[in-house]
Formats: structure tokens, C-alpha cells, sequence
């Protein structure tokens, strides 16, 4: 599909799965190059910048007074412990090979940890993330269980946004027969191995939908016991959250009001952003990406050499 | 946006129903066409798909195009093939007209190859179906140990046996029946051992009473069983007691019995007294029959020890024979 092609009117759904007559002309943003490198790597720089610093102590396996004997004694020349009268003396220290002794290269807490990702880098990769999530097929793709669901992008009414309870948010997932992915989640529940467990990153579990609203009116504490699934607010959306693991394609469920702020957020070719200064969506490699379809068009079948 | 992009991204990077082995690639979409992963049969990457499926014995044809592809829940239009063979081929035939040739002949294939098995199924369903149990080592094991102690604990042989013998003894049988000498034997020597047994019983009482009791009071006792002391068949120790042998002894022994015996049955007649005698004597007799093979089967000791006794319980008195 080409830059100036189709951009397909959207059905807004209210809470019980029903069209409401409103549609919403799809923002510019879902037409975007998909670039699953430039998410990748992204998301790995960015992945960087949540950590926390580790480091071997300053002090340790320096704590000792010790010095080589040198030669002549019949032993090998590394430092040795200091003064007599306990096993330690005479014991090999300091070296990285020795009992006791400092590690290869102690690690420090002055390690780069964190990453500079460029803005247009990381609002390339956030307009690629956008962009798959409005593609059923990479959505499938990523294992989401959206079968069910009425149209993807999945947009809803605003009444979602003022949801309070939990259990008003369940029955809004399963009208809209999003459970099926929070199924899934539950499913897939499972014990970390490893140190993690006693981390506070006991249990492992597969990613449900996420909620894109423009406005929190109760919506995130309604939303948030529910296993899998992540809420979001349009202004500052996350390509950790939007392509989990580094790959394009999570459910998303927008809210009416944040689908129709995508536009104002990134622009459309024709206008810049609003929000974002001097920012527009970036320009494809290709506009008509159907290779295919392009080799048998008339032009250029006209021009390329018959087959022998 | 296009199949293509689509392809790209699903082949170079993730796919959640790609799956790979050393030699091929499976795809574990339930609409694929051929199960592989593959850039024609992948039903993501083809926004026009086609596939056969089957539920319950009834084959559908599954259709998609690119106007749905928006839209998940209604994404699938499904045709209903009918059970004839001819009748379905040509509604897929006519369901997928203006098709690509590849979609149309992989239907045509699947649905083909969907009938056959499900012919194979309904005939297997006929036959009789081996089912598989599995081989449950450990409790097989268990089982066979227990029925062998069960088979211990039941005694089957002896209360065979016992039954047989209770019927025997009542009389079920009759009187002539052919028993196997090993079992007669047994039986004989299990009669004699328990009647020995009663007077070996008694005789160990009265042997022990013999050593309790005083002399005068065991003549009393023995008063009982004979009335006249004169006539009193005593056994005395020979003069050489103390040099003598067990087997003279015992030859002794017995040489007295006959003489005894001899001499009740002359003097029957004569007296009532003697009937006593008589009496005494072959309980005496018996008495000392089994003392005699007591003192066969037991030591030297108690040998001993009866004479001893006899001899202080009863007046010497010098049995001439004749």
C-alpha cells in the first residue's frame, strides 16, 4: 500500500462490543515503514537504561599486607600473606588465581549502563511498533489470541477510561473477546529459574493486551490486578511495553480519544507534529512495498527483456 | 501493509506457529494449507487464503480475502462441502474460480487427502480397537510378590489336608478307601505319639509324686491299686544293681514283667484280691512297658532315678522265678 492510499475508516466499539456509529479515519501513523531492525536495536539500548549498577567491592582481595618472597625459596613468585601462626600465611594473594584473591578485573560501578538513543531513532522504532500493532497478521504472528476480536486496531469508547473495578474490566475484556489472550496469560504462568525467584521476579508469564487511553479516570486500578495486561498512556508510550522482547506486534486496545490523538502526536506526511517539534513520520524505501504486484504492472513490464 | 513486508518480518523474526527441525520448518497455524512454513502457504503473509479443514467428519472450505483481513472475527467465510466426493471437488472448484492454480490444486489435495483418513478412521472404528495399556512395572511387580505370599498365607495343602481327614473321620468315604502308605504311616505314628503322650503325662506325674511323697504315704497310694501287701509285686534291685548295664537292666526289667504277668494270670482264678493284682498288674505292666520305652528313648538318668524310687517305696522282696 502506498503513502497516499488507503486510510481506512475505523469502528469505535463500546464496552459491550457493539459498533458505535462513530469512525475513526485511521492516523497516518499505522501506515508507517515497519523496521523490525531499528526496533530491535532500540529496544535493546533501551532496555539498558532501567539498571541498576553492580560491582565487586573496591576493597576486596586487597585487604592483605602481602609480598612476594621473590626468588630462591623454591616457591612460586606471587605475593604472599604476611607473618605466621594461622593457615593464611604464606597463602598466595592478591592475584586473580590465587584463594582470596581479587578478581580479573574487578568489575566497577562506573561501567556505562545506561544508552543515548537518538529521538528520531527512537520515534522511528516507536512509529514502527505503532504501526505492526495495526496489523493482525504480526499481532497473530507474535502469538496473541486475538481471533476473536472484532477489528484490529481495536478502538473503544471513552467509557473505558472511567472503568473502577476489576470486575467491570473483566467483563469488558470478555465482550470484546480480548480474554482469550489474558487466558493465555494465565496459562502460561510459570516459576522463574533462578536467583530471579527470590528477587521479587518470582513468576513468569506470557504478555496479555495493552491499554492505550488518552486519560486515567480509574482506568488503570481497574486494569491493573488483571495478569497480562499493561495500561498506557498515549502521551508517553513505551517501546518496551509496544514491542515486548524486541518484536513488533502487541495487542494494543486503544481508547476513542487516544486513537485520535495519534495524528497530533506524530504527524501525517502532509503535517508535521504538533506535539513533537520539527517531527514527521518517516519516509519509506519503498511506497508500494507489493514487489510483485509492481513486476507485472504495465511500466515496467514494457520495458524488461522477454523471457528466452 | 503488504504481504511481502509481512512475509519478511515473520520469516526473518518472529513467528509464535513457526516451527523448525534440522530438516524442514512446520507451521502450526490451523488454517495452513500444507502444515510447512512456507512464503505461498503461510496463512499470515497471504491476505487471499484458502484452506480445507474437517470437524467432526465434515469438511469445510475456508476462504479469506484481503477486504476482511481488518477484521479477526469475521475473517474466515466457511462453505459447508458436501459429503459426496464429486459434489465437494466442484464446489471448491467453483468457490475458488479466479484463484491462483497453486491455492486451488492444494485444496483440492487437502480435502482429498482429509477424506482418506477419515474413510481409514470409520474403518478402524469397525474393527476391534487394540487398546493400549501401559506396562506398569512397579505395580505389576508388587502384585506378583503379593500373590505369592497370599498363595503362603492361604496353606493350601494342610487345610486340604485337614479337610480331607475331617471327612474321613466322619465318614463320608465309607470304609474302604486307597490311601497312600506315606499318609497312613503318619497318620498311625501321629495316633501312637499322642497316646504316648497321655501316659507319658501321667506317667511324669507319678513319677513326680513317687519323689514328693513319703514312702508310708506312698504305700497307701499304692494301697489303691493293690490290696494285700503280701502279695505285693515289688521290684527290688538286683545285688549288683550298681554294676549293671541299661540292656540288663531293661532285660531285668522285663524278664520281672513276663514273670508278673505269669503269675497274675495263674493266680486269677484263686482270689478277688488277685483280680486287683490282675488289674494293677497289667496297668503295672503297661506302666512299665512305657517306662521301659521312656527308658529306651530317654538317658541313662532317668533309668536311675526309678529305681531308685521303686525301691524305696516298696519292701524288698526276692522274686523267685520259675
Amino acid at each position: 500500500m502506498s503513502l497516499a492510499c488507503s486510510r481506512p475508516l475505523i469502528s469505535v466499539y463500546n464496552d459491550k462490543n457493539e459498533a458505535t456509529g462513530t469512525t475513526i479515519k485511521m492516523p497516518m501513523i499505522f501506515r508507517a515503514p515497519i523496521r523490525p531492525d531499528i526496533v530491535n536495536f532500540v529496544h535493546d539500548q533501551m532496555s539498558k537504561n532501567h539498571r541498576q549498577p553492580y560491582a565487586v567491592s573496591r576493597k576486596a582481595g586487597h585487604q592483605t599486607s602481602a609480598e612476594s618472597w621473590g626468588t630462591g625459596r623454591a616457591v612460586a613468585r606471587i605475593p604472599r600473606v604476611r607473618g605466621g601462626g594461622t593457615h593464611r600465611s604464606g597463602q598466595g594473594a592478591f592475584g586473580n588465581m590465587c584463594r582470596g584473591g581479587r578478581m580479573f578485573a574487578p568489575t566497577k560501578t562506573w561501567r556505562r549502563w545506561h544508552r543515548k538513543i537518538n529521538d528520531t531513532q527512537k520515534r522511528h522504532a516507536m512509529v514502527s511498533a505503532v504501526a505492526a500493532s495495526g496489523l493482525p497478521a504480526l499481532v497473530m504472528a507474535k502469538g496473541h489470541a486475538i481471533e476473536k476480536v472484532a477489528e484490529i486496531p481495536f478502538v473503544v469508547s471513552d467509557k473505558v477510561q472511567e472503568l473502577q473495578k476489576t470486575k467491570e474490566a473483566v467483563d469488558f475484556l470478555r465482550k470484546t473477546r480480548a480474554w482469550n489472550d489474558v487466558d493465555k496469560v494465565y496459562n502460561s504462568r510459570r516459576m522463574r529459574p533462578g536467583k530471579g525467584k527470590a528477587r521479587n521476579r518470582r513468576w513468569l508469564m506470557k504478555k496479555g493486551p495493552l491499554i492505550i487511553y488518552n486519560e486515567d479516570q480509574g482506568l488503570t486500578r481497574a486494569f491493573r490486578n488483571i495478569p497480562g495486561v499493561e495500561t498506557l498512556k498515549v502521551d508517553s508510550l513505551n517501546l518496551l511495553k509496544l514491542a515486548p522482547g524486541g518484536h513488533v506486534g502487541r495487542f494494543c486496545i486503544w481508547t476513542e480519544s487516544a486513537f485520535k490523538r495519534l495524528n497530533d502526536i506524530y504527524g501525517t506526511y502532509a503535517q508535521f507534529s504538533k506535539e513533537k517539534t520539527g517531527y514527521n513520520l518517516p519516509i519509506p524505501k519503498m511506497i508500494t512495498t507489493d514487489l510483485v504486484r509492481l513486476l507485472r504492472s504495465e511500466e515496467i513490464q514494457r520495458v524488461i527483456k522477454k523471457p528466452k | 501493509m503488504s504481504d511481502d513486508v509481512v512475509w519478511s518480518i515473520i520469516n526473518e523474526n518472529l513467528c509464535s506457529y513457526k516451527v523448525k527441525t534440522k530438516t524442514q520448518t512446520f507451521c502450526r497455524n490451523e488454517y495452513n494449507l500444507t502444515g510447512l512454513c512456507n512464503r505461498a502457504t503461510c496463512p499470515l503473509a497471504n491476505s487471499q487464503y484458502a484452506t480445507v479443514r474437517e470437524d467432526k467428519g465434515i469438511c469445510y472450505l475456508y476462504m479469506k480475502t484481503v477486504e476482511r483481513s481488518a477484521f479477526p472475527s469475521k475473517m474466515w467465510e466457511r462453505v459447508k462441502l458436501s459429503k459426496d466426493l464429486d459434489k465437494a471437488l466442484r464446489q471448491i472448484n467453483v468457490n475458488l474460480i479466479y484463484w491462483p492454480k497453486f491455492m486451488k490444486a492444494k485444496c483440492r489435495q487437502r480435502f482429498l487427502k482429509i477424506q482418506q483418513y477419515l474413510i481409514r478412521m470409520r474403518k478402524l472404528r469397525l474393527r476391534r480397537q487394540k487398546k493400549l495399556t501401559p506396562v506398569r512395572l512397579k505395580i505389576d511387580r508388587r502384585e506378583t510378590r503379593r500373590e505369592q505370599k497370599a498363595l503362603i498365607a492361604a496353606r493350601l495343602d494342610t487345610n486340604i489336608e485337614q479337610e480331607l481327614l475331617k471327612r474321613l473321620k466322619e465318614g463320608t468315604y465309607g470304609d474302604i478307601y486307597n490311601f497312600s502308605q506315606v499318609a497312613f504311616d503318619k497318620a498311625l505314628d501321629a495316633e501312637e505319639m499322642e497316646s504316648e503322650a497321655e501316659e507319658g503325662e501321667k506317667e511324669n506325674e507319678s513319677d513326680e509324686e513317687e519323689t514328693e511323697i513319703n514312702p508310708e504315704i506312698e504305700r497307701e497310694l499304692e494301697g489303691e491299686y493293690e490290696d494285700s501287701e503280701e502279695e505285693t509285686h515289688e521290684f527290688v534291685e538286683a545285688e549288683d544293681s550298681d554294676i549293671m548295664s541299661d540292656e540288663e537292666d531293661l532285660e531285668e526289667l522285663n524278664s520281672r514283667v513276663t514273670k508278673l504277668l505269669e503269675k497274675s494270670s495263674q493266680a486269677e482264678s484263686s482270689s478277688d484280691g488277685e483280680s486287683a493284682d490282675e488289674e494293677s498288674g497289667p496297668s503295672k505292666k503297661r506302666k512299665l512297658e512305657t517306662k521301659a520305652k521312656k527308658k529306651r528313648k530317654t538317658g541313662k538318668k532317668k533309668m536311675e532315678i526309678e529305681y531308685e524310687i521303686e525301691s524305696s517305696s516298696l519292701p524288698k522282696v526276692k522274686v523267685v522265678g520259675r
